[in-house]
């Protein structure tokens, strides 16, 4: 059987602030796979991220990234998340004042609209709603609150995967979803991720520990490093990473250059 | 002619009068530079413009001026009963009220354009001897060659009255409108003011509030939302005269396109009102980079054991919210609205009757600026 291709990026170079971070970075994608995307910090997996949601700010230069056989770098964000692109943020942004149930609301329809779907009513909606609060362990009472606003750091991370399993992306990007975790958080938001496996959807985990891999356990492990990958592997490149840290890496590329 | 505008719309000296309209001195001086006719205070309404103000909550107790004159075809105060009296002497229309009523006056002022540029005057005056009331002021106008309108209003509340006050001018972009309000504020009185000002030519409230006994009360909520060539000039000038006196002034604005927006707040506390209470909070989000604000927060003290409080910014939208809504599907016109009517909500949040706030924040949402 033919797997398809969902993301295809090639050589991928792409500037922040006028400095380079993603230097001919080249990855593909299957549907129904779970990626990692592993890194010491500053290798530039946040800015990988940030550059297929489509965050201002971030100039590709050079390369290119289809998704479903579509350009995605010439799409706006919104165009990119009704194509099913989802950012579960590392850092979620607080939005006092607008209520959390109208903006997921105001999201899933202005979505489903692109797509040419019906929207939902009110009561569809909460159905949906409450079931997959549920799976997050997430009370009711978030959905009167504002964005985001005074949530813990765990909470925020919930909420992430929450609004993911909400809107149902085809691919979701996870932007160190684990930092700031404890172990209860963690395995919450693994259990999200794992109910939403299937052949349809593909996961990039990015991430900078292995902790978050025993609980969603990738068909696929790059490392990411001075803007490019420069290994991939199955799990167990996870661990050995784990156990040898990253200048194993780079000790090895040496090796391997000289 | 425009000497003759800024004398008759400004106050004090001259140079005085200079400061208080630095900010729209052009505006004033283009809008001089016409020659008004006495507007018709026998125009027609057209039903759309009737359809903005005839709500089924203030039927029977409605006034309506027609470019500034009190419309006997369009008013309907049938139900507004005996506490309340509604009349006319040299050329000033009061509205007594004695004893608490139930559900609010609606006041409403049309500016019904004529073939050239016209101009109407009108004066009121409010007296709540005790009890409460409430009353809802509407400013609405029908596009076309300018109108120019001027209402001086003087508001008194009586020992322990209360007045819930809201205040809408949503004026079409060839109106222009001066406003002088003047408030007496009696021991133990209380006005809650809500403003909301959407566009106009040239629009300038001044809001002038005496609190003259002890333990009076303002609040001041207020709201402009401009786009295009709009020009709004706000002016807040509150008094502090008795003790243990309080003020909370909250005031946000937001301006698109070419808008222009200016938000004055003085609060002077006279020597003897010691206990005072001021607070002024004014915020301001610009959304386009041709699009001006000016704040202006003024506080002057002369009292003792005096807490007061304030904070004034201009800002814009957080790109980092914009980005955020629009990652999860939500396009970028509609990330700014909702990003610019959640900037708003607080003043809304003042309004008590649910309706009205609904109602409010509809129009709002609609007039808000939007543009990519």
């Amino acid at each position: 059987m033919m797997e398809t291709t969902m993301l295809k990026i090639e050589n991928l170079h792409a500037r922040v602030a006028g400095k380079e971070i993603l230097k001919g970075l080249s990855l593909e994608v299957k549907a129904g796979e779970v990626h990692a995307i592993m890194g010491p910090n500053g290798a530039g997996k946040s800015t990988l991220g940030n550059v297929l949601a489509g965050r201002d700010g971030y100039e590709v230069t050079q390369g290119s990234v289809s998704y479903d056989g579509k350009n995605l770098l010439e799409l706006p964000p919104e165009a990119r998340a009704a194509a099913g692109v989802f950012l579960a943020f590392q850092y979620p942004v607080e939005i006092p004042g607008v209520n959390n149930t109208y903006f997921l609301r105001t999201a899933l329809n202005a979505q489903r609209k692109a797509r040419g779907e019906a929207e939902l009513d009110s009561m569809q909606f909460l159905k949906r709603v409450r079931e997959k609060l549920a799976v997050l362990h997430l009370k009711d009472e978030l959905l009167h609150r504002a964005v985001n606003e005074g949530f813990s750091g765990g909470e925020k991370k919930r909420n992430e995967i929450f609004q993911m399993a909400l809107l149902e992306p085809t691919l979701a990007i996870l932007d160190e979803t684990d930092s700031g975790l404890d172990i209860d958080a963690l395995k919450m938001v693994a259990d999200g991720v794992n109910a939403m496996r299937s052949s349809e959807r593909a996961f990039l985990v990015i991430t900078h520990y292995q902790r978050l891999l025993d609980y969603i356990v990738p068909d696929v492990v790059h490392v990411l490093a001075d803007g490019r990958i420069v290994e991939s592997g199955d799990a167990s490149l996870a661990q050995k990473l784990e156990d040898h840290g990253y200048a194993w890496i780079a000790e090895r590329k040496l090796a391997g250059a000289a | 002619m425009s000497a003759a505008l800024i004398e008759e719309f400004g106050r004090g000296d001259a140079r005085e009068r200079e400061e208080s309209w630095r900010y729209s001195k052009t505006a004033l001086r283009a809008l001089s530079q016409q020659d008004f006719v006495a507007a018709d205070t026998d125009a027609e309404l057209p039903e759309t413009l009737r359809a903005q103000f005839d709500w089924m909550q203030t039927r029977g107790r409605r006034v309506v001026l027609v470019n500034g004159a009190v419309s006997e075809r369009y008013s309907d105060f049938a139900d507004v009963g005996a506490m309340v009296t509604v009349g006319e002497t040299g050329g000033t229309y009061a509205v007594r009220i004695d004893g608490g009523i139930d559900g609010p006056v609606h006041v409403v002022y049309v500016s019904v354009p004529s073939a050239q540029p016209s101009r109407w005057r009108a004066s009121t005056s409010m007296v709540v001897v005790n009890g409460s009331a409430r009353m809802i002021e509407q400013h609405l106008g029908v596009d076309g060659a300018g109108v120019l309108g001027s209402v001086r209003r003087r508001i008194d509340l009586g020992e322990g009255a209360r007045l819930e006050l809201v205040s809408v001018c949503d004026l079409p972009e060839s109106a222009s409108l001066y406003r002088l309000l003047d408030v007496h504020l009696g021991a133990k009185a209380t006005l809650r003011a809500t403003h909301v000002l959407l566009g106009g030519r040239l629009q300038r409230l001044d809001m002038q509030v005496e609190l003259a006994g002890e333990q009076a009360r303002l609040e001041s909520r207020g709201v402009f939302a401009l786009r295009g060539r709009a020009h709004v000039d706000t002016h807040l000038d509150v008094r502090h005269v008795a003790r243990d006196t309080a003020c909370d002034i909250l005031w946000r604005g937001v301006a698109d396109q070419r808008a222009r927006g200016i938000f004055h707040g003085a609060i002077t506390v006279a020597a003897g009102a010691d206990g005072s209470d001021a607070k002024l909070s004014n915020k301001n989000l610009l959304l386009s980079a041709q699009a001006e604000i000016d704040t202006q927060p003024v506080l002057e003290i002369h009292a003792d054991e005096v807490k007061a409080a304030h904070g004034a910014t201009v800002g814009q939208l957080d790109e980092r919210a914009l980005f955020y809504l629009r990652s999860r599907g939500i396009p970028l016109a509609e990330a700014r609205r909702m990003m610019v009517t959640a900037f708003c909500r607080e003043v809304l949040d003042g309004v008590a009757d649910p309706d009205l706030r609904e109602r409010l924040a509809q129009r709002m949402h609609a007039a808000l600026p939007v543009e990519e």
